[in-house]
């Protein structure tokens, strides 16, 4: 049955049952101007930017009101009617409805009138101000303003730079009281600890007396904020965003597998930060905390270069003498451990390399769990615990049994990808160090790097493609942002360089022979298409 | 004394002989902004040239597509840069025409003024230095001196002599000065009378005639079909100008003569060139009576034009609309469009293609003596290798503008 | 007048060989099918109410994300009758293969640079050309830089470098991607072969 429409601007757009004008012509990508209005958060109508025409059924007279104009001729005001216009984010769809939006001059005239009244008593901050470049006041100045300041008086005065928590700093003058970030908290968080204060052109934004803004979420504050009032202390004065590029990837911190995108800057290739992306069925429009400061990892801890029993050295060597060391070693003696922080196709390389050299004991490194709440974040802190088991076919064996069964003399060589391990590190690096070889093909400086006899530098989730599955059992791919960093290559390449130097060859050569070769997560009940504005690129709602 | 071959009878003789390859070029000094020309010679007539351009490649296209609109603006000075002016205003013509906005009258006389003064500048050199290659010394200095009364009004009013970057989209970076008529009225007549002294010297000269009339014609068929616009095809007897044919700024408003010449030899064209300098001069006399003192220079856009520096300081909505024209680029429309000029050396045209955004998605700059510099191996060819020289002077090519 | 023009290749050619037109801000333009691109610039040549006696420009454009992918636009005009067309074909795949287009230098003597140039620039092949070699680049250049995988900042050695020179590392730390192109922050052109 084909969905229901209705017509703004004469074109007919489709709506689901208890979407508002605005909702749906956000899903149709028709552009309506909003501020406060937000998918993920309710109805708060207090910025009157989405107003628009909405004609009345046929057969009743319009709602019009008398205002008064000025007529240029006479030089005094006269009463003029004009049409009532109604917030696109609150009025509910219904059958046969018809909204005017860019075709009414009331409209037009509206949108100029608050955009007016939004910069009034606006800083002039946009060269210190962090939301320069995406900012909706820029944009909206440009495309429904364009006139200059009528008002010749000081604007009213705020407090700036006010630190809300150990996270956000708060700037009241720029501040357009929307109030998404008080929605926010109290929808989301479920933690109502921003509220609004005063009003009229006093307004601002304060955290409850005697707290801070401190929960797990707070950055997402700042993401909300449509100007420039919320700032990450993070973030805040580190880069312009007009030179950062944003590639879609997969946030690591946890197996809720939030969509992400990665911020860098490809001249310098840095990572800024972290920004949500939005996906209907993971993380709908949010991330956690952690993970939007994990974008750190990238260049944090990072093993620079192959070290051979603690030497540096190069790559070449580290993969000879793991080629050699591997190669005639009684089969039953070798483990290979796989990494739940590690992408699809590293595990997969690594299964594939184990199946061809003949290692049938596969076991299983990642992060110790944590902190899990039931908002988005999971305990389990490893992006990839159950692609590991979908391109291993099963479970592999824990950590724990793998240091068990080299104290029990069982396994005396290991292959080894990944980083962490979820045991108490020093215990485990004493435990690995009784190995007679320990080949480790990891990002991060930790137990593993430290133990390892001979240790190859890894690709992070940003210097490579990779395939993540989520605890939901979603496999996400994460794009590339950076270039490798240092002697960085990716896993899956070195494995695939070990093995061919043990003499056997491996089925594949490039990236997108391992993506087709691996396993796929078994289909689900079909997945709703994630609700983004047709303009696709990385603008997300609350920008 | 008797000549000591009397006895040797010529015909007899069989001296192998093989065409001799030349160099000619890059660095020359005839070679104007570095071109290389390969000569295979019979003694000293050329059986066959090979043109070779494309040392002074830059990488204008690619580079333009890297900033925004306005910032093309000190990449088309550079490329004619004998008539910056000129390029200036093609260029912002044409993104104008895709954008669909007219700059104010005011600013379309400034430019047509400030053009026409490009356009004189440019012949003036042209000519200077194909005399002086001539061994006409005097001249160049002359003409070059009445160069630099130009220079001077241009320094003036855009603070560079050669590479202004002086013209926006939407208008003109700043407003003519005050002093601005009457230095141009001030220097309009030396540069004239310099002029026709230096054509005194030459027109009738028999050494500068003999060398250039003549030599190297080109019928106007072949003109046409090697593309060639501007002086050189003038001069093959094409009466084609594009002030005339399509009137672009107020060139309709101005009464001027087009100087066409017959042969289509190096005489021609350097005739074409002097006459139209004194028709420059009869359009700027004119633009300079018609052009309004007063009102605006730019277009009134906020998209496209600057707000005044101190509201930008004091005003978000200034400070905005500055922060939108600098760091995301002018507003221009989806689409392609060509916009042409008739630029000292013929029909500058630019073709460019726009995605919607700040930043061109594609600028193709036409230049006039790419197409020109393209007939040369013809117009040498069977001539003489001192005919090269004239030749290649009275074509006019920009090393900037035809390599780009 | 100058719809005309349009209308005269139409009713002559049908919709199989003038596959798209318009006259943006003025400008008439007809999209040809490549292979009669020499046909249909014969016949504007030729005939009497058309005269293109001149071809003004010849360029190529990069459609990156089109297919065809690449374009070779021609822009032309009649001294006798004071009319202009541009005429425009795609060719070429994803990969810039099969972009192959007839010469025009058998109907106008002066694409012959123009089409060098196009060629030097995007890798465009004329078919019929009496000379297609690079003009604007050296010989030994490799790649195309007017497409768009092409990185401004690519450098090109020809002769090495000296020993002990850091040639490299004085250059500026500019990638592909400069920063100024704001408006087009989601488009990716340089694609790697991972």
């Amino acid at each position: 049955m084909p969905m229901p429409t209705f017509k703004i601007d004469g074109k007919e757009v489709p709506y689901e049952d208890g979407d508002t004008i605005l909702m749906a012509a956000y899903r149709a990508g028709i552009d309506i101007p909003y501020y406060c209005w937000h998918p993920g958060l309710s109805v708060a109508a207090n910025c009157r930017m989405c107003l628009v025409e909405i004609l009345p059924p046929p057969g009743r007279p319009a709602m019009m009101l008398d205002v008064l104009e000025l007529d240029k001729d006479k030089g005094e005001y006269v009463v003029v009617r004009k049409p009532k216009l109604q917030p696109a984010c609150q009025v509910p769809v219904t059958p046969n409805l018809e909204v005017l939006s860019e075709t009414s001059p009331h409209v037009a005239r509206a949108r100029h009138a608050v955009q007016e009244f939004l910069l009034l008593n606006h800083p002039v901050d946009c060269p210190i101000c962090d939301q320069a470049g995406e900012c909706k006041l820029q944009d909206y100045w440009l495309e429904h303003m364009r006139t200059s300041k009528r008002m010749h008086e000081e604007i009213i005065h705020k407090p700036k730079g006010v630190s809300f928590g150990p996270t956000i700093v708060y700037d009241a003058e720029r501040c357009i009281v929307c109030t998404r970030c008080v929605r926010f908290c109290s929808e989301v968080v479920k933690d109502p600890v921003l509220s609004k204060r005063e009003r009229g052109n006093l307004g601002e934004i304060i955290v409850a007396p005697g707290r801070q803004l401190d929960h797990a979420y707070t950055l997402m504050t700042e993401h909300v904020c449509p100007v420039g009032a919320l700032t990450s202390k993070d973030f805040r004065f580190k880069a312009r965003v007009w030179f950062l590029r944003s590639a879609p990837t997969i946030c690591q911190g946890c197996a809720t597998g939030c969509n992400a995108w990665l911020d860098f800057d490809p001249r310098y290739q840095k990572v800024y930060r972290h920004r949500p992306r939005d996906n209907k069925n993971v993380n709908q429009y949010w991330m956690c905390d952690e993970g939007m400061l994990s974008y750190a990892a990238v260049s944090e801890n990072r093993v620079a270069s192959a070290r051979v029993d603690g030497k540096k050295t190069t790559v070449e060597r580290g993969v000879s003498m793991t080629a050699a060391s591997i190669k005639d070693v009684p089969k039953g003696k070798v483990a290979v451990l796989l990494s739940a922080q590690h992408s699809n196709e590293d595990n997969f390389a690594l299964v594939t390399a184990a199946k061809q050299l003949g290692f049938d004991n596969l076991y299983v490194t990642g992060k110790a769990p944590g902190k899990g709440d039931d908002v988005l974040r999971h305990p389990d802190k490893n992006p990839n615990t159950a692609g590991v088991t979908l391109v291993a076919g099963s479970s592999p064996k824990p950590f724990g049994d793998l240091l068990c069964d080299i104290d029990s003399g069982s396994i005396t060589h290991v292959l080894a990808l990944g980083s962490a391990v979820p045991v108490e590190e020093a215990a485990a690096v004493q435990a690995l160090k009784r190995l007679s070889f320990l080949a480790v093909v990891g990002v991060w400086d930790g137990p593993l790097a430290k133990a390892a006899t001979v240790l190859i530098p890894a690709c992070s989730w940003a210097e490579g493609e990779g395939t993540f599955v989520n605890a939901k059992g979603m496999a996400q791919r994460s794009a590339k942002a950076i270039q490798p960093v240092d002697d960085a290559r990716p896993a899956w390449e070195t494995i695939l360089r070990i093995v061919e130097a043990t003499g056997e060859t491996m089925p594949f050569k490039k990236l997108k022979d391992i993506q087709s070769a691996m396993p796929a997560p078994a289909e689900k009940a079909p997945e709703k298409k994630a609700e983004e504005p047709s303009q696709a690129g990385e603008a997300s709602a609350s920008n | 004394m008797e000549p000591l071959d009397l006895e040797v009878d010529d015909s007899s003789l069989e001296l192998p002989s093989d065409p001799m390859q030349l160099m000619m070029g890059p660095s020359h000094p005839a070679m104007h902004g570095t071109v290389r020309i390969v000569l295979d010679l019979s003694g000293e007539t050329v059986l066959k040239a090979d043109v070779q351009i494309g040392y002074l490649h830059r990488g204008f296209e690619k580079s333009c597509e890297r900033g925004t609109w306005n910032q093309v603006f000190p990449y088309v000075d550079r490329c004619n840069y004998s008539s910056p002016m000129l390029n200036n205003v093609g260029y912002a013509l044409a993104v104008e025409k895709l954008c669909g906005l007219t700059v104010p009258e005011r600013c379309q006389y400034y430019r047509v003024i400030m053009g026409e003064l490009a356009r004189i500048a440019d012949h003036l050199v042209c000519n200077a230095a194909m005399a002086m290659e001539l061994g006409a010394f005097t001249p160049f200095l002359w003409w070059t001196r009445a160069r630099e009364m130009i220079y001077d009004i241009f320094e003036e009013e855009t603070g560079a002599r050669v590479t202004h970057s002086f013209a926006r989209i939407g208008g003109m970076a700043d407003p003519p000065n005050k002093h601005f008529k009457d230095a141009v009225r001030a220097a309009l007549p030396k540069v004239l009378a310099a002029n026709a002294e230096g054509v005194s010297l030459l027109q009738n000269n028999r050494i500068f005639m003999d060398r250039t009339m003549g030599v190297s014609p080109i019928s106007a068929a072949d003109a046409i079909a090697l593309s060639w616009t501007g002086p050189c095809l003038r001069s093959a007897g094409v009466p084609y100008d594009v002030r005339k044919a399509s009137p672009y700024l107020v060139y309709d408003r101005f009464d001027f003569d087009v100087p066409v010449g017959t042969t289509g030899d190096n005489y021609d064209r350097f005739m074409v060139r002097v006459e139209e300098i004194t028709q420059s001069a009869r359009i700027i006399e004119q633009a300079l009576d018609q052009m309004p003192d007063d009102g605006p220079v730019n277009v009134d856009d906020p998209r496209f034009v600057f707000p005044d520096k101190d509201d930008v300081y004091t005003t978000i909505e200034a400070t905005i609309r500055h922060f939108k024209i600098v760091m995301e680029g002018v507003p221009v429309p989806k689409g392609e469009a060509y916009g042409y000029t008739e630029a000292a050396n013929g029909e500058l045209g630019f073709y460019i293609v726009s995605d919607g955004s700040g930043t061109p998605y594609r600028v193709r700059i036409r230049p006039p003596s790419f197409a020109i510099v393209g007939g040369l191996s013809k117009l040498i060819t069977g001539q003489m290798i001192p005919d090269i020289i004239p030749t290649f002077g009275s074509l006019n090519m920009i090393g900037g503008e035809c390599d780009h | 007048m100058a719809k005309k023009l349009l209308d005269i290749l139409q009713e002559r050619f049908g919709a199989s060989v003038i596959l798209e037109t318009h006259s943006h801000v003025g400008d008439d333009t007809a999209v040809i099918a490549p292979e009669h691109w020499r046909e249909v610039a014969l016949f504007l040549r030729d005939d009497p109410r058309c005269k293109m006696s001149m071809l003004v420009d010849l360029c190529g454009v990069d459609r990156f994300d089109q297919l065809p992918r690449l374009e070779v636009v021609a822009h032309l005009h009649s001294i006798e009758l004071n009319h202009r067309l541009r005429i425009k074909t795609r060719i070429g795949d994803e990969a810039c293969n099969d972009a192959v287009v007839a010469s025009l230098v058998p109907v106008w003597a002066g694409a012959n640079w123009f089409e060098r140039e196009t060629f030097d620039m995007f890798g465009i092949r004329f078919d019929g050309h009496p000379d297609l070699r690079r003009i604007l680049l050296y010989p030994e250049f490799v790649g195309h830089p007017l497409r768009k995988d092409y990185p401004a900042t690519k450098t090109q050695p020809l002769v090495p470098y000296r020993e002990g020179d850091d040639v490299l590392g004085k250059l500026a730390p500019f990638r592909e991607d400069e920063g100024l192109s704001f408006g087009r922050k989601h488009l990716d052109y340089v694609k790697e072969d991972q």
